[in-house]
């Protein structure tokens, strides 16, 4: 009951996240209407949308709204283990990205059905690769909405992102002649949410650009979905042991 | 105890996340050369006879035509449109994004042109560029059967990927490669396309090198060629067919080319054009070598230095490499140093391959990104081509520099005298 309350919470806390939703989802229907892209083409569109943005716009002040207004100090006088608030709360942002990515298939196929055209080939390994960045995002963001007062652990993030990329970028480039470049690019590609390992999971890259025949290479894909998952995790201890700490210094004042 | 078995409960899950962590890093980061022995193919009977089949169709056809897209993991891709009829004659699109180069093979000639400005090739500088964009194009001969329509492509460097299958193999030309075949294997039916294909796998060099052809049930063509080069790291290209012809009427015209009023024939400088000349002194270096220490090219002054660049997946360097060691054996003693540099392999396969074939002379085995830059740079070679010999004299100034290798080839056989060794006839 407490799991189910605090995870409904997630979809409640704001008046804009069914918005956020009905949106994100006339997004993608849109696009496919369109522009009739390809499976591939569809798929980095939702995996750049779905996978990036929705959890952005979703966790934004995920537990900085709480800190802000207060309502954390009645939340953590509930008999429970902080890490289950967390937990749960990120739960309910895990099961809003299913839901959102069951639907945008839902309507790529509809739309699939009844136009008769484009393409939804790989489309279910393009949501799941979304759906697993999306969680790697969602921890990643309420964690940071701990220490990050209100809503900003999103814009935090995407700014982040963007100008990390951006600058990482140059870095290669220049550094390219140096050398040096291989712990960045390792840093990159194993510590931060794994935008590159996910898009080549999706896209066939690890079959059709590893060292087995065939479209996809069952053991890096899963190895993919074993590190997502683990980084999420990570970003969830992280979490839960800042919210552990800022509820002591609470108490202690 | 309850504390207790909570603390190990924890304990037990982080260390399990942390060995699905690491295996999960292994697999998707790790260096394929842990797996390379297993690459090594055994031949299968039905699946060389497939291969062999694949082969002929191609030699014995009277013509061919197909559209092939050649990428990479980089996600860039260069497209061609071949036309290939016998007994030389070929039509070649081949196209970057917007810039396109075609290549007539009118039996006699190659001829490369551009529509509009030719793209920036591999040995331009901004101002030969500026002077010769527009207008122009290259005339060279084409002896039927030794002829690569690959090579001409890959040599000019207009295109970021190279066709994987050689098209020339209508032609009667024979791949080099095809001498260093370890084995070809049956990996089952895959579908490319519409077209159900039987897969086969072939390596060559001690699965240096892997080649993966999807073969057409249908017409036992190709449908998509997948090759991955294993260096210092994994090279992985993909070639993939369509809009396959076999026999069709291809009209004569295509091959042919005449000359627009105005244009004027232009010769692209050359891998060769580039390199150090002679009387020019020999760029120094301190890299690392095959056994862990260092080697610098000055601690050899008052020797005779036969720098012999080369990479364990280049046929010509497997031939090379017994002939130079023989060379070492008899001059060592005579003032004549061999030294081998190689930058671009895998430092175990390199090593392996040099304990294999007992080659003891002197290499320098170094993949850091400061030998990549010696060999590009200092020493010239813009498309890392190999084998690149140089021979230095004693005052460490080049005597003479070529591409390739040719046993008792009586250009190194000059350049060393003129280095001043004393050869024995």
């Amino acid at each position: 009951m407490r799991a189910y309350e605090l995870m409904k919470e997630t979809y409640c806390r704001r008046g804009y996240i069914w918005i956020v939703h009905i949106v994100w989802l006339v997004l993608y229907g849109s696009f496919w209407w369109l522009f009739l892209p390809s499976g591939e083409e569809f798929g980095r569109f939702i995996f750049i949308w779905g996978g990036f943005f929705l959890p952005l716009a979703l966790s934004a002040g995920i537990f900085g709204d709480d800190i802000a207004s207060g309502r954390i100090c009645v939340l953590v006088t509930k008999p429970f283990w902080l890490g289950e608030l967390y937990i749960y709360r990120l739960l309910g942002l895990s099961l809003q990205g299913a839901v959102n990515f069951i639907l945008a298939g839902c309507i790529v196929f509809v739309l699939h059905f009844l136009m008769r055209k484009g393409s939804t080939e790989d489309l279910g390994l393009w949501l799941l690769a979304s759906w697993l960045l999306f969680n790697t995002c969602a921890a990643l963001s309420t964690s940071l909405s701990i220490v990050v007062g209100r809503a900003y652990n999103s814009l935090l993030l995407f700014a982040v992102v963007v100008t990390g990329y951006f600058v990482v970028s140059l870095l290669m480039v220049s550094m390219r002649q140096q050398g040096g470049t291989g712990v960045l690019a390792g840093f990159i590609k194993y510590c931060w949410p794994p935008f590159e390992l996910l898009y080549k999971f999706a896209s066939g890259e690890y079959g059709k650009y590893s060292l087995t025949v065939g479209r996809f290479s069952v053991t890096k894909s899963v190895a993919c979905i074993v590190h997502s998952l683990i980084l999420m995790v990570v970003y969830s201890i992280v979490g839960i042991a800042l919210l552990s700490r800022r509820q002591f210094s609470r108490q202690r004042d | 105890m309850q504390i207790k078995n909570k603390i190990n409960m924890r304990i037990t899950i982080a260390f399990a996340g942390l060995v699905l962590e690491c295996w999960a890093l292994y697999v998707v980061g790790a260096s394929p050369e842990h797996w390379r022995p297993s690459m090594i193919v055994k031949d299968e009977p039905a699946a060389r006879a497939l291969y062999e089949t694949m082969s002929k169709t191609i030699r014995e056809a009277e013509s061919l035509s197909y559209n092939s897209i050649c990428s990479g993991p980089d996600g860039r891709a260069s497209s061609y449109q071949i036309w290939l009829k016998k007994p030389n004659y070929f039509y070649v699109d081949a196209a970057n994004l917007m810039k396109s180069s075609t290549l007539v093979g009118d039996g006699d000639y190659l001829w490369i042109y551009w529509q509009g400005s030719r793209p920036f090739l591999t040995f331009d500088d901004a101002e030969s560029h500026a002077k010769t964009q527009l207008d122009v194009y290259i005339k060279k001969a084409t002896p039927a059967g030794r002829n690569s329509i690959g090579h001409e492509i890959a040599m000019l460097g207009f295109t970021w990927y190279n066709t994987i299958f050689e098209p020339s193999t209508l032609h009667g030309y024979i791949d080099s490669l095809d001498s260093y075949i370890d084995g070809i294997r049956s990996r089952g039916p895959d579908d490319v396309g519409d077209q159900e294909c039987d897969v086969i796998e072939v390596s060559y060099m001690d699965a240096q090198l892997t080649r993966y052809f999807w073969v057409s049930k249908q017409d036992h063509l190709p449908r998509q060629v997948k090759e991955i080069d294993r260096l210092s790291s994994n090279i992985v290209r993909v070639e993939e067919w369509s809009d396959v012809k076999l026999n069709s009427e291809i009209p004569q015209q295509k091959f042919t080319w005449s000359v627009p009023e105005g244009w004027r024939q232009w010769s692209a400088t050359g891998p060769a054009d580039v390199l150090l000349k002679s009387g020019q002194e020999a760029p120094d270096f301190d890299l690392l070598s095959a056994d862990g220490g260092r080697i610098k090219l000055s601690g050899y002054r008052g020797k005779i230095v036969w720098l012999f660049m080369w990479r364990t997946g280049s046929p010509s360097c497997r031939e090379a490499m017994p002939n130079l060691q023989k060379l070492h054996d008899k001059y060592e003693g005579r003032g004549l140093a061999i030294l081998g540099f190689n930058y671009a392999d895998n430092k175990r396969i390199a090593q392996s391959y040099m304990r294999e074939n007992s080659v003891t002379f002197p290499n320098v085995l170094d993949s850091a990104s400061e030998a990549k830059k010696v060999m590009l740079r200092s020493y010239k070679n813009k498309t890392q081509s190999v084998p690149l010999n140089y021979i230095i004299d004693s005052q460490g100034n080049i005597v003479d520099a070529w591409f390739g290798y040719e046993e008792g080839s009586k250009r190194a056989s000059a350049a060393l005298k003129k280095a001043g060794l004393q050869i024995e006839e």
